[in-house]
């Protein structure tokens, strides 16, 4: 299911779902506009609290259908893997906040895989993103960390960063290379970091 | 009181008395009293029945809607219209009340009028002899007997106070207007005398009181125009093309086939957009209705079909139908002699007066009796349909006949109840339904007006409760059979004009609505029945779902949730079509209070929590 490691934080309690998750309509998705709208904004808090809790940064579709994420078990209710796709397509929009992102589809291919969606189930192996934080996001969690632990001018790897011990209470332990670096990027952009070296060992430079 | 209060229908038609039958509906029509307009009354229906002449007004028809009782007309003139001014019937009521009046002094009317419409008395156009016969029968006419003058021929007045009777050589005698000679006293004298008589001739002559009225004006022309208005205008309908002169019942030219209506349509189509504010009448400030002192009351058809409705009003009037409740009933021959009965006596006199039957008893009475009975309808059918005349003067026992049959025919197939009710209410439904012949048929919209308020009535009568035992809703298709079977298979309604009809129920404010769905479904429902009382008794029955446990084991909070229901459920409880049931079901969900539930066995619909959290869940 999901591509990164499972030791949150927080992974000790188990996950409070939302009252929705027991109401067997929330199952399936609504043709009226404004229910649609409700429903679609409660899927993407739950999506989003749920991978915050067990620290996870992208999902498999057809892996997360089986998951209680998707699959109410005691309620005998699943969402459809076509629904499930809406529901991430929505996220992905700029109505949604763009707090999801498929992974590996540019833009434009996006709206060709929604079509390709639409008649085959062929897509749904696809991955995507879940921002329950956005890269902006990251960007300023780990600026401030660096802010407060003084290492301003000092260089990090990326590996550091996710991995090493002093950032393991951090939001941001464990979190995905890619996203890391995209992350990273933004503050690139800004100027307030620099990063350098090459494949498998890519270093940062806070300014 | 010559006008009457109208009680209406559901449909704003005026509810007929048991045996009273619609004859003849035209809309367009205004109401005068005497020459003035009557303020509110300017645009209805008139409805001809077989008692009574109604107006129905088109804006405030519980209000303004009065009937006449042609039981208290006392004759219907008619004016066949000249340039701007409509054609015009009028009615004139029962002389007694006249009289009666006018003892009492100047009608209170003229009064009103002359301080609320100071309009000159004498006509304005003086020139136009059709005019001064639609003035007549105002309650003071202007003109008097008219000699004409031998040397110029100019049609003088006979002077007011001039009396034949008392006039001699001396009497003074104004020239002629126009020429200035004075005309011979014979010449005078013969006019006033020929003005007399001919209103003297009038089927009843108006009172002398009001020969000489305010003006002490001769009382000469409405005698006159009785008179042409017997002989000229109503005999026959001049066809626009050929100018052939129909029968006034005709729809179309017997020689060359051309409408006899349309002409008057296209005038209908200009005349509706023009209003009638420019109508060359004056109208009456206030409201004459109450008070007794009618002289007369005009329909005035703007839209036509004047012709008719005077045609089938003096056939109501010759037939009187008002006096057949009181009326015996037709002479039966009595048995075997084949001599008629008076009609008078009743069945268990004609027992006992009988010796002959009373002797035979037993078995052999019984099929005497039989016999007779059948050789008794037999008669009565067989003279029934002899010619149309005697169907109709016998029409309520051939009802009666038929109602039987119908009741024998269920006894003996011991057939479905719902044929049998058919069947009975087919012979109740012939008097009752519009057809196309009782209207002018080139009037579509008329018909189909008059097709819509039909409708409504079926709707909204209580005995039958069509739409209470379909739950208040009924599809469009469904209503259309029912309708055409309660015609009793004859004067078929075509989907079209029934749609349309369907489709004017909002326009004519009447009970009932018609309401399409989203998937394009028409349905009928009554008018008080809207979306958001649906949504409502739907929302109430959810709420009960919260404490009752469903059936089975479910894995909800039902207690919070309540349960889904399936339109079949929906329908059950509602006593809806399952279609119907599932419109109301998804008009709710579109309107935010339902949500859906896709699952195995089919569409479910819930109460919205999706957007509204009952407050207590979240809590916990």
């Amino acid at each position: 299911m999901a591509s990164t490691s499972a030791a949150g934080p927080s992974n000790n309690k188990p996950f409070q779902f939302p009252p929705h998750y027991a109401f067997p309509p929330f199952f399936t998705l609504q043709p009226t506009l404004s229910t649609r709208t409700s429903q679609l904004h409660s899927w993407s808090q739950l999506i989003q609290a749920y991978c915050r809790h067990h620290h996870l940064f992208s999902l498999t579709l057809i892996d997360a259908l089986a998951t209680p994420l998707f699959h109410n078990a005691p309620l005998r209710r699943q969402l459809s893997a076509r629904d499930a796709r809406a529901i991430v397509d929505w996220m992905s929009s700029a109505e949604g906040d763009s707090r999801a992102e498929w992974i590996g589809a540019a833009p434009k291919k996006a709206a060709a895989t929604a079509a390709a969606a639409a008649d085959g189930d062929e897509d749904t192996r696809g991955r995507f993103w879940v921002f329950w934080r956005k890269p902006e996001e990251w960007a300023g969690v780990l600026e401030a960390w660096v802010d407060a632990t003084g290492q301003r001018g000092s260089v990090l790897t990326l590996y550091e960063l996710a991995e090493s011990d002093a950032t393991a209470n951090q939001e941001f332990h464990g979190i995905d290379a890619e996203l890391l670096q995209r992350s990273l990027m933004v503050l690139v952009k800004r100027g307030k970091a620099q990063m350098f070296g090459g494949e498998g060992e890519m270093g940062v430079k806070f300014f | 009181m010559f006008l009457n209060q109208l009680d209406l229908t559901t449909a704003l038609r005026p509810s007929l008395l048991p045996e009273e039958t619609l004859l003849f509906v035209q809309d367009a029509v205004g109401l005068y009293e005497g020459k003035y307009k009557i303020p509110q009354y300017q645009n209805g229906h008139a409805y001809l029945t077989s008692h009574r002449a109604c107006y129905v007004d088109n804006e405030e028809p519980r209000k303004h809607s009065v009937a006449i009782n042609l039981k208290d007309v006392e004759h219907p003139e008619f004016y066949a219209g000249f340039l701007k001014s409509s054609p015009k019937i009028t009615f004139y009521p029962k002389p007694s009340k006249r009289l009666s009046l006018s003892t009492r002094g100047p009608p209170t009317l003229s009064g009103n009028n002359a301080t609320s419409s100071p309009v000159s008395i004498t006509p304005e156009r003086y020139g136009s002899p059709l005019r001064t016969l639609a003035s007549s029968p105002a309650p003071a006419p202007p003109t008097s007997a008219t000699w004409v003058c031998p040397i110029c021929s100019f049609s003088n007045p006979v002077p007011s106070n001039f009396d034949p009777a008392t006039a001699n050589a001396h009497t003074p005698l104004p020239p002629c207007l126009a020429c200035g000679i004075k005309p011979p006293l014979v010449h005078v004298v013969k006019a006033a005398i020929t003005a007399m008589t001919n209103r003297q001739s009038s089927p009843i002559a108006p009172t002398p009181q009001r020969a000489f009225n305010d003006h002490g004006n001769f009382l000469s022309t409405a005698g006159l125009s009785n008179d042409l208005a017997a002989s000229a205008p109503t005999t026959s309908v001049q066809c626009p093309r050929c100018t052939f002169g129909n029968h006034p019942s005709l729809l179309s030219c017997e020689m060359c086939g051309a409408s006899l209506i349309s002409i008057a349509d296209k005038r209908l189509e200009l005349a509706r957009n023009i209003g009638r504010s420019d109508s060359p009448g004056p109208s009456l400030t206030n409201l004459p209705l109450q008070g007794e002192s009618i002289e007369c009351i005009k329909f005035s058809f703007r839209g036509g079909g004047e012709k008719i409705f005077y045609e089938r009003l003096k056939n109501a009037l010759v037939q009187r139908k008002w006096l057949l409740q009181s009326a015996p009933p037709i002479p039966k021959p009595n048995r075997l002699s084949g001599v008629f009965d008076d009609g008078y006596v009743t069945g268990s006199d004609q027992n006992e007066r009988d010796p002959e039957r009373n002797k035979v008893v037993g078995i052999a009475g019984l099929e005497r009796r039989g016999l007779e009975q059948r050789r008794n309808n037999e008669l009565m059918l067989g003279t029934a349909f002899e010619d149309l005349e005697a169907l109709m003067t016998s029409a309520k026992e051939i009802v009666a006949l038929a109602e039987s049959f119908a009741s024998q025919a269920n006894l003996g197939t011991n057939g479905n109840s719902e044929a049998s009710a058919l069947l009975s209410q087919s012979a109740s439904a012939l008097g009752l339904v519009t057809t196309k012949d009782m209207l002018r048929s080139g009037s579509d919209s008329l018909y189909v007006s008059e097709l819509s308020r039909n409708l409504a009535e079926l709707l909204t009568d209580d005995t039958r409760g069509i739409l209470k035992r379909e739950g208040g809703i009924i599809t469009l298709v469904d209503l259309w059979a029912l309708f055409n079977r309660a015609r009793g298979g004859v004067e078929l309604v075509s989907p079209t004009d029934f749609e349309k009809a369907a489709r004017l129920w909002d326009k004519l404010k009447l009970p009932v609505r018609l309401r399409r769905f989203k998937s394009g479904l028409l349905v009928v429902q009554g008018r008080d029945r809207t979306d958001e009382k649906t949504i409502a008794s739907l929302l109430s029955w959810f709420r009960e779902l919260h404490s009752e446990p469903p059936v089975g084991e479910v894995s909800w909070d039902w207690r919070l949730f309540g349960r889904g229901v399936t339109a079949q459920e929906t329908a059950e409880r509602f006593d809806w079509s399952v279609g119907v049931a599932s419109e109301e079901l998804e008009m709710a969900e579109e309107k935010g209070m339902l949500c859906r539930e896709q699952g195995l066995d089919g569409l479910r619909f819930w109460e919205n929590w999706l957007v509204n959290m009952p407050a207590d869940c979240i809590e916990g």
